[in-house]
């Protein structure tokens, strides 16, 4: 692939766009850049999955950043479940070597699917993240937290994505964090979880450089406006648009997978 | 009646040094999040202007007419490339800066950790660090 400046635009503008809604509205910039790259750029789906790692770490350092500064993640809570999500997420991407493009596309639209009714369902909810120190909590269930980590590590190896998506919830839900902490604990451990698989992609030479790169800096430069200038909560019928083209998306990938039509 | 004064004396040293104790661990879990929070922040805002720079030198100076150019370089040929200054070399770097930030704030936190006298999560963070570090040692076989 040659690097020209209207391709060097192009991926820095979806890298824009996915860094700004990942920070916009909780859901990682992963699950747009895999689909984008390979529905639109024409990208085979092993590295598409390589650069969604890279910027998935690129979108998570800043906010990880200010919510460990404001005492919001419970970093040895973090630390103790990274534990299991890094074993999981080396599994995954060893996986994910084994699979199919297009099992792998059809694994990401149940992904892309579940993350998108996750969407409606919290926009319905609307509870959105404060920059606030949490009430005390107690936490519960450590080993089914250490198991569903190792899960979500298997899910962000495997398709690239922060595995924020499953984290949350189980911390949230069985834990018995509050909801915010989990949002910012998950958050804290996605850098970590997408750095062990992001490496053995990057081994393998699935993380291309100069598709990685300008997308990279484009989720970066998306993730610091999106924080900066839109501290409310999104309007709902903006995420309910995200969720609606996440539902396409799964639709587009799952009829390309069994008509043909991914790139080598 | 030295007895008891010795208990007292005793008991006070401790209440002290409990004290003493609360008000340096708050200052050292503070210390551990900002040191933390810094690494998260600089490392990926020093490897988005690397890749950043990269790029902007491949377009200007139009280094990719070569075929086979957008492979990954091995990471024992980036150093020889990094001295001349080769743009897709630079731009490979900030990518592997970026990999390598998650691993640093993981040092950071172990050596925090070692610091506060918290050795379990010491013995945690160096877990954390072995399982990536064996996952690339793997990889790279």
């Amino acid at each position: 692939m040659e690097l020209t400046w209207l391709l060097l635009i192009e991926l820095v503008v979806l890298g824009v766009v996915a860094g700004g809604v990942g920070s916009l509205t909780g859901i990682g910039g992963g699950l747009v850049i895999t689909p984008v790259l390979t529905l639109v750029f024409g990208i085979p789906i092993h590295q598409a999955i390589g650069t969604s790692l890279c910027c998935v770490i690129a979108t998570s350092s800043g906010a990880a950043a200010s919510y460990v500064e404001h005492r919001l993640s419970d970093i040895r809570l973090g630390m103790t479940l990274e534990l299991a999500t890094t074993v999981g997420a080396v599994t995954g991407s060893l996986v994910a070597a084994l699979l199919s493009r297009e099992a792998l596309a059809v694994l990401f639209s149940f992904l892309l699917t579940y993350a998108g009714a996750t969407m409606v369902r919290r926009s319905l909810e609307a509870e959105a993240v404060v920059l606030e120190e949490a009430e005390p909590y107690q936490t519960k269930r450590l080993p089914l937290g250490l198991c569903g980590s190792g899960a979500a590590g298997v899910i962000s190896g495997m398709l690239g994505v922060g595995g924020g998506v499953v984290k949350v919830p189980l911390m949230f839900l069985a834990m018995g964090v509050p909801f915010k902490v989990a949002t910012a604990t998950s958050n804290f451990m996605i850098g970590v979880t997408a750095a062990a698989s992001a490496f053995i992609y990057y081994t393998r030479g699935d993380v291309r450089p100069l598709v990685t790169a300008p997308a990279a800096v484009g989720v970066y430069l998306g993730a610091a406006l999106g924080s900066r200038l839109m501290r409310r909560t999104p309007s709902r019928w903006l995420i309910m648009l995200f969720s609606f083209i996440m539902f396409y998306f799964a639709v587009v990938m799952v009829w390309k997978s069994f008509h043909g039509g991914f790139a080598r | 009646m030295a007895g008891l004064r010795a208990s007292l004396a005793w008991r006070a040293g401790m209440l002290c040094e409990r004290g003493f104790r609360d008000m340096t661990n708050q200052p050292t879990e503070e210390k551990t999040r900002s040191a933390i929070a810094l690494i998260l922040r600089y490392g990926s805002l020093a490897s988005t202007l690397v890749m950043a720079l990269g790029l902007l030198l491949i377009l200007v100076r139009g280094a990719v007419a070569t075929p086979g150019s957008d492979l990954p370089i091995l990471p024992r040929m980036l150093l020889p490339r990094l001295v001349h200054f080769d743009p897709l070399a630079i731009t490979e770097s900030g990518i592997l800066l970026l990999l390598l930030t998650p691993i640093f704030r993981i040092i950071v936190a172990a050596v925090s950790f070692g610091l506060e006298r918290n050795y379990r999560y010491v013995w945690i963070s160096l877990g954390v660090l072995a399982v990536i570090f064996g996952s690339i040692g793997f990889a790279m076989k």
